[in-house]
C-alpha cells in the first residue's frame, strides 16, 4: 500500500474512532446533565420557582445578549460577572447573614473569624446537598429567604435600581437592561439553577455538576482529584507526542528533493473567468467589515472603563456593550469566512481550468445572500437587545445568545444553506479535477474535503432549540466552534497554502499531498476530541475533564513544530526571483505559523489544562488567546489569501509595496501589544484575585473597577490604535488597486511588489 | 482612577513637549536638507511618543468628562490638530518645493504654539485670553 493510501485510511479510521467517541460521549452528556426541576420549593411546599419560571429565564437571557453580557459556567463576555459565581456568592453571603443574625444577633461581617469559621462549616454541606428528587429541589426557609434577597439585588440591577446604577456602570449594562420585572424575577430563577448546579454534588459524588467550577471556598468548590490528575497526565501526553513528533520529523522530514523553480510565474497564464472575477466584490466586503470590527472592538473595550458612554456620547443607549460585542466577535467569523468563501470560488475554477454554467450568477447569488445575512441577523439582534422584539420570536429572529453562533435560527438556517450553496458552487467547479487519477487528486481532494467539513459543520449549530438543555447547547455549540477553528480550518489552512505552492511549481505534488495528509491525521488526533476542553464545566462529568485534557493537549503537539512551516514557507518565497510577486501574501502565512505557535501553542495551553481552565475561564486570559488565534492565525491567513487572489484578480494593477508592509507590520505589533499591554497582565492580575479570593471576586466589579486595572484597559489604545493603522492601510491598498491605474507589473519584480 | 490624573497629566505634557520638539528639529533638518530626519528610529521614535500622547489624551478626557463638541476649547483644539498633522506631514514628506515645506513646517509650528495656548487657558482663544483678549 503506497503512504498517500495507508494515510487516507489511517485518516478514515481516526474520524470513524473520534466522531463515535464525540457522539457517545454527547449521549452521555445528555443522560447527566444537571437536572431541570419541575419546581422548587421550600420544606413547607411553598413554590420558589417552576421549571417555566427558569426556562423562561433563560430565553430573557437569551434575549439581553445572552453571552455577550457576563458569562454563564464561564463561558461569555469579560466584563460584567459571571452571573452563576456572583449568584453563588451572594446567595451564600446573604445565607450567611440570616445565620448569623439568627444565631449571634449580629451580621455575619461583624462576627469574630471563629464565629465565622464556624457558621461557614455548617453552611457548607447545606449547600452541597442534594435534594433534588421527584422533579423537584427542597430547600430550607432560610435559603429561600437568601434567594430572595439576591433575587431582588437581580430586579434592582437588570432594571433602573438606584442601588445599583454604580454597578451597571461598571458592568456596562445599560438602564433597563431587561424590560419588566416578571422576565427579571425569570431571570433571576434561570441565574439561580446554574448557581444550584454549581454548587450542589452529583449524586453519588463529592463533586459538582460543574466539576466543582467556579472555584468558591465559601460552597466548598475546589478542584477536584481528577482534575489535579489529568492536568499532570495531560502535561505528559504533550511531551510524549512532541517526543514521538520529532523522532517523525527526524526521520521523515526533508528527504524529498524540491523541485527545480519554473522559469517564470505559473500563475501568469491563469486565465480569469467571469465567476473568478466576480469574486472581487467579496474582498471589498472582507475589508469594509474588518474595519467596522476594529471600530466595535475599540467601542467594547472602551466601555470597560466608561460603562454607558463614548467620551461623553451616551452611547448604551442605542448600542449597549452586549451589542457591540455581539458584532464584534461576529464580524470576526464572518469576515474571514467571507475571505475564504471568495479565494475557494476563486481557485476552483483555476484549478480545474473549468468554467461550469452559471457559475458567475452562483457567486453573485451567494454574495447577495450573504450581505442579506449580515443586515438582517445584525437588525434582529438589535431589536432583541434594545427589548423590542418580545420573547416569543428571539429564538428565529433575535439573539439567542451563544458566542460566536448567537444570530437568530432563521438566519442560522439562511447561513447554513449559503454555505451549501458555496459547497456546490465549489464543487461543481472543483469536479473534473477531482475525477482526475493524476497526483494532485489526493491534495484537491483534501482542500474540496476540508471545504465540506466547513459547511457541514455550521449544521451542528442547528442541533439546538430554544429550550434544549443548557449542558447540551454548549456541547453542540462547541461542535461548531472548536471544530472549525481547531479542527478543520486548521486543515484548510495547511491545505489551502500546500495546493498554492503545488500550484507554483515550489512543491512536488506527491511530497505536498502527503505532508498535508500527515498534517491532518496529527492536528485531528486532537481536534476532535480536544473539543472537551471548553466542556469541563459545562455540567458535564469527569470523563469529559479525562478526555478533553488528554487530547487537547495532543493539539499543541504539531505547533510545537510550526517554526518547520514558517521556515520553508520563507524558503519557498526565496526559491526564485519572481516569487518576489508573492512577498507580503506569504509574509502574512508566515504570519500565520507565528501566531499559531503564540497564540495558539502557547496562550491556548496556558488556560488548557483542566486545572489552569478551573481557575483562568473568563478571565482576560481568555480573549488573550482569542484575539491573538483568531485574528493572529485565521485573519491573517484570510488576508494572505486575500492578497494572493488579489494578485491574479489585478495583475495590472500598481501594488503599493509601502502600504503592505505598513499593514503587515503595524498588524503584527499592534496585535503584540494589546496582548502584552493589557490582556495579559490583567489576566494574570484577575488570576491572582481568584486564587487568593475566589473566582467571583476576579471578576467583581470592586476588583476591576481598581486604578491599576482601568490603567491597563488604557494601555489598549496604543496597540490598538497602531493595528487600526495596519487595517486602513490594507483597505487604501485594496481600494488603490481599482483606483490607480499605472504601468502593468504582471511580469515584473520590482522592490515594492 | 482620578489618583492617576497627575501623572496622566504630567505623561500628556511631557509627550506633547518632546512630539513638538522633535517635530521642529526633524523639520528643521530636514529643510537644511539632511536626510537623517526620515531614517526609520526617528520615525519609529515619533510614533511612539505620539501613541503615548494620545493614550494620555484619551484618559484625560475620560477621567475629566471634558469632550469635543460639549467643550469649545477642546473643539477648537482638535480641529487645529488635524490642521498641524496635515502640515506636519507636508512639511517633512508631501510637499515638493523647500518654499512649500518651509511655509508648511513654520505654520505647523505657530498651530502648535496655538494649540498649547488653548489648552493652558481652557478657552478657545488661547493665549489671547491670557493677554487680555477676552
Amino acid at each position: 500500500m503506497r503512504t498517500t493510501q495507508r494515510l487516507w485510511w489511517g485518516l478514515g479510521l481516526l474520524l470513524v474512532c473520534s466522531f463515535g467517541v464525540l457522539l457517545f460521549m454527547g449521549t452521555e452528556i445528555h443522560r447527566l446533565a444537571p437536572p431541570m426541576p419541575e419546581r422548587v420549593v421550600t420544606e413547607s411546599g411553598e413554590v420558589v420557582y417552576t421549571r417555566a419560571d427558569i426556562e423562561q429565564g433563560r430565553v430573557v437571557w437569551q434575549s439581553i445578549g445572552g453571552h455577550q453580557l457576563g458569562s454563564i459556567w464561564g463561558h461569555g463576555a469579560l466584563v460584567a460577572p459571571d452571573w452563576s459565581a456572583d449568584w453563588l456568592h451572594r446567595e451564600l453571603i446573604a445565607w450567611l447573614d440570616l445565620r448569623a443574625m439568627a444565631v449571634h444577633g449580629k451580621a455575619y461581617a461583624d462576627l469574630s473569624v471563629g464565629d465565622r469559621a464556624k457558621l461557614e462549616a455548617e453552611l457548607r454541606p447545606l449547600v452541597r446537598a442534594n435534594t433534588f428528587a421527584n422533579g423537584e429541589i427542597v430547600i430550607s426557609a432560610q435559603r429561600a429567604q437568601a434567594i430572595a434577597s439576591v433575587a431582588a439585588h437581580i430586579d434592582s440591577l437588570f432594571g433602573t435600581g438606584l442601588d445599583t446604577a454604580r454597578l451597571r456602570e461598571s458592568y456596562a449594562m445599560k438602564d433597563a437592561t431587561v424590560d419588566t420585572p416578571e422576565h427579571r424575577r425569570q431571570l433571576a430563577a434561570f441565574f439561580f439553577w446554574t448557581s444550584w448546579a454549581a454548587s450542589t454534588a452529583r449524586p453519588d459524588s463529592l463533586a459538582s455538576y460543574t466539576n466543582n467550577w467556579p472555584y468558591e471556598p465559601l460552597a466548598g468548590n475546589e478542584p477536584t482529584t481528577s482534575e489535579f490528575m489529568w492536568t499532570v497526565f495531560s502535561v505528559l501526553f504533550m511531551i510524549a507526542g512532541i517526543g514521538l513528533l520529532g523522532w517523525h520529523y527526524a526521520v521523515y522530514h526533508g528527504k524529498d528533493r524540491a523541485p527545480a523553480p519554473p522559469a517564470t510565474d505559473p500563475l501568469l497564464s491563469l486565465k480569469i473567468t467571469p465567476s473568478m472575477a466576480a469574486t472581487q466584490k467579496y474582498f471589498w466586503v472582507v475589508m469594509a467589515l474588518f474595519l467596522v470590527q476594529i471600530l466595535l472592538g475599540a467601542t467594547t473595550a472602551h466601555y470597560q472603563v466608561e460603562g454607558q458612554e463614548l467620551y461623553g456620547l451616551k452611547l448604551a443607549e442605542v448600542l449597549p456593550y452586549s451589542l457591540t460585542r455581539s458584532w464584534h466577535t461576529q464580524l470576526a467569523v464572518l469576515w474571514i469566512a467571507t475571505a475564504w468563501l471568495g479565494t475557494g470560488l476563486y481557485i476552483a475554477p483555476a484549478i480545474s481550468g473549468y468554467e461550469p454554467p452559471l457559475q458567475r450568477l452562483g457567486v453573485n447569488f451567494l454574495f447577495l445572500c450573504l450581505l442579506i445575512i449580515v443586515v438582517g441577523a445584525f437588525a434582529g439582534q438589535w431589536f432583541a437587545v434594545m427589548q423590542k422584539l418580545g420573547l416569543a420570536h428571539n429564538f428565529w429572529f433575535g439573539h439567542q445568545g451563544w458566542e460566536y453562533v448567537d444570530i437568530g435560527r432563521f438566519w442560522q438556517i439562511f447561513l447554513f444553506v449559503g454555505l451549501m450553496l458555496w459547497l456546490v458552487l465549489m464543487g461543481r467547479a472543483l469536479w473534473p479535477a477531482l475525477r482526475q487519477r493524476d497526483e494532485m487528486a489526493s491534495i484537491v481532494g483534501l482542500l474540496f474535503l476540508s471545504t465540506v467539513a466547513i459547511g457541514l459543520f455550521y449544521g451542528a449549530g442547528l442541533m439546538w432549540g430554544e429550550h434544549t438543555h443548557l449542558s447540551m447547547v454548549e456541547y453542540w455549540r462547541w461542535w461548531v466552534v472548536h471544530l472549525w477553528v481547531e479542527g478543520f480550518f486548521e486543515v484548510f489552512a495547511v491545505a489551502v497554502m500546500s495546493f498554492l505552492f503545488v500550484k507554483l511549481g515550489l512543491v512536488r505534488a506527491r511530497s505536498a499531498t502527503v505532508a498535508v495528509l500527515f498534517a491532518t491525521v496529527v492536528f485531528l488526533s486532537g481536534g476532535v476530541l480536544g473539543t472537551f476542553h471548553h466542556l469541563y464545566f459545562t455540567g458535564t462529568t469527569t470523563a469529559v475533564v479525562a478526555l478533553g485534557a488528554s487530547f487537547s493537549a495532543l493539539e499543541v503537539v504539531p505547533l510545537a513544530f510550526i517554526g518547520i512551516e514558517a521556515y520553508e514557507t520563507y524558503t519557498h518565497s526565496q526559491a526564485t526571483p519572481w516569487m518576489a510577486r508573492y512577498r507580503w501574501p506569504i509574509m502574512f502565512f508566515i504570519a500565520v505559523s507565528f501566531w499559531n505557535l503564540v497564540g495558539a501553542g502557547l496562550f491556548g495551553f496556558l488556560i488548557n489544562t483542566p486545572l489552569a481552565l478551573y481557575y483562568m475561564q473568563g478571565l482576560n486570559l481568555t480573549p488573550l488567546h482569542g484575539h491573538t488565534a483568531l485574528f493572529g492565525v485565521y485573519g491573517m491567513l484570510g488576508i494572505g489569501l486575500m492578497l494572493f487572489c488579489l494578485r491574479g484578480l489585478r495583475p495590472d494593477a500598481v501594488w503599493n509595496g509601502g502600504l503592505l508592509k505598513t499593514s503587515f507590520w503595524t498588524l503584527n505589533i499592534g496585535l503584540s501589544l494589546m496582548a502584552l499591554l493589557t490582556l495579559l497582565p490583567i489576566g494574570l492580575l484577575q488570576l491572582s484575585a481568584a486564587l487568593e479570593n475566589g473566582y467571583w471576586y476576579a471578576r467583581s466589579a470592586e476588583f476591576m473597577g481598581r486604578p491599576i486595572i482601568e490603567v491597563l484597559v488604557w494601555m489598549r489604545v496604543p496597540g490598538d490604535t497602531i493595528f487600526s493603522i495596519g487595517a486602513v492601510a490594507l483597505a487604501l491598498f485594496v481600494a488603490g488597486l481599482w483606483l490607480r491605474r499605472g504601468e502593468p507589473q504582471s511580469l515584473a519584480i520590482t522592490a515594492t511588489s | 482612577m482620578i489618583e492617576y490624573y497627575p501623572i496622566v497629566k504630567q505623561v500628556h505634557i511631557a509627550s506633547v513637549i518632546a512630539s513638538g520638539a522633535l517635530f521642529a528639529m526633524r523639520g528643521a533638518a530636514g529643510l537644511a536638507g539632511q536626510h537623517w530626519p526620515m531614517s526609520a528610529p526617528l520615525r519609529y521614535l515619533s510614533y511612539s511618543i505620539d501613541s503615548v500622547l494620545l493614550t494620555a489624551a484619551l484618559m484625560l478626557m475620560t477621567m475629566l468628562h471634558v469632550y469635543p463638541i460639549a467643550h469649545d476649547w477642546l473643539t477648537v483644539k482638535l480641529a487645529l490638530l488635524v490642521l498641524y498633522i496635515v502640515l506636519g506631514s507636508l512639511a517633512m514628506k508631501r510637499a515638493r518645493e523647500w518654499r512649500q515645506r518651509f511655509v508648511s513646517y513654520s505654520v505647523a509650528l505657530v498651530v502648535y504654539l496655538l494649540m498649547a495656548g488653548i489648552a493652558r487657558a481652557h478657552h478657545p482663544l488661547g493665549w489671547l485670553r491670557w493677554w487680555g483678549w477676552a
